[in-house]
């Protein structure tokens, strides 16, 4: 697109979007850190039908976005028009990329969760074949220890009835033991 | 002739040479690449729609890519 067929839209940044008479064309060049590439894809996508699309990088941290009008246009205001709506359904796109960044780990979550339903109850032979030697839980923290067994008090011994019959249990055999001696 | 300059970080290579394969009916292509681009060279077998040859065959293959969900 040579200079002297550009013309700028009046309420669009120059440095934005340029036009061109010749060929029925707008082009606009975006900073691609605010707006990453799927969203460039993404909107470029739904003009297709309306529009040739062509994506380049006149620079790095740019993406600059050929608009060609499909059908005859005979006024710049129907440029600016496409350029509005391609800007608008970017601007969407990006917010949507983001929106979908933000939230992907619940998203897999979920997905994860439905997909292990659909698949129903483990059958016998799934079980037959599961390890149960692994360890079933892994308690660093000692979570799942009682309380005597976390704070170190002694568990209770044996009480004094029952110490009392081994004594007693005890005393017999050492008397058998001397008469057979 | 016209010549499309794809960049290698925004378009599939695989995407380019599906579509090439697609629209060999309509134009003749000849394919070549730099560090930064794919280029191709298209000559439309029907000068009256070359327009819209040249037009389609970049929407072709901006939708493969999509399709692709990128250039991997």
């Amino acid at each position: 697109m040579s200079s002297e067929n550009q013309t700028s839209f009046t309420d669009i940044p120059e440095a934005i979007a340029s036009v061109s008479g010749t060929d029925r064309s707008v082009s606009m060049t975006v900073d691609s850190e605010l707006y990453p590439l799927q969203a460039v894809y993404g909107a470029s996508y739904i003009f297709i039908d309306r529009c040739y699309v062509f994506i380049d990088r006149p620079a790095a941290g740019s993406y600059r976005i050929t608009l060609s009008a499909k059908e005859s246009v005979e006024e710049v205001e129907a440029l600016r028009r496409i350029v509005g709506e391609f800007a608008n359904e970017l601007l969407s796109c990006t917010w949507r990329h983001q929106v979908t960044q933000d939230n992907r780990v619940a998203i897999e979550t979920v997905t994860v969760q439905a997909i292990a339903g659909a698949m129903g109850e483990p059958s016998l032979d799934d079980l037959a074949d599961f390890d149960f030697t692994d360890e079933a839980l892994d308690d660093p923290l000692g979570i799942a220890q009682s309380w005597e067994e976390k704070h170190g008090r002694p568990s209770p011994g044996p009480s004094p009835e029952a110490k009392a019959e081994a004594d007693a249990d005890a005393e017999p055999k050492a008397d058998t033991e001397e008469a057979s001696a | 002739m016209t010549e499309l300059r794809f960049d290698r970080e925004v378009y599939a290579g695989e995407a380019i040479d599906e579509a090439v394969k697609t629209w060999s009916r309509f134009a003749d292509f000849a394919l070549s690449e730099t560090e930064a681009h794919w280029v191709v060279q298209v000559t439309p077998k029907h000068e009256a729609a070359a327009r819209q040859i040249v037009g389609e065959f970049g929407n072709f293959v901006l939708g493969l890519t999509v399709d692709r969900g990128g250039v991997s």
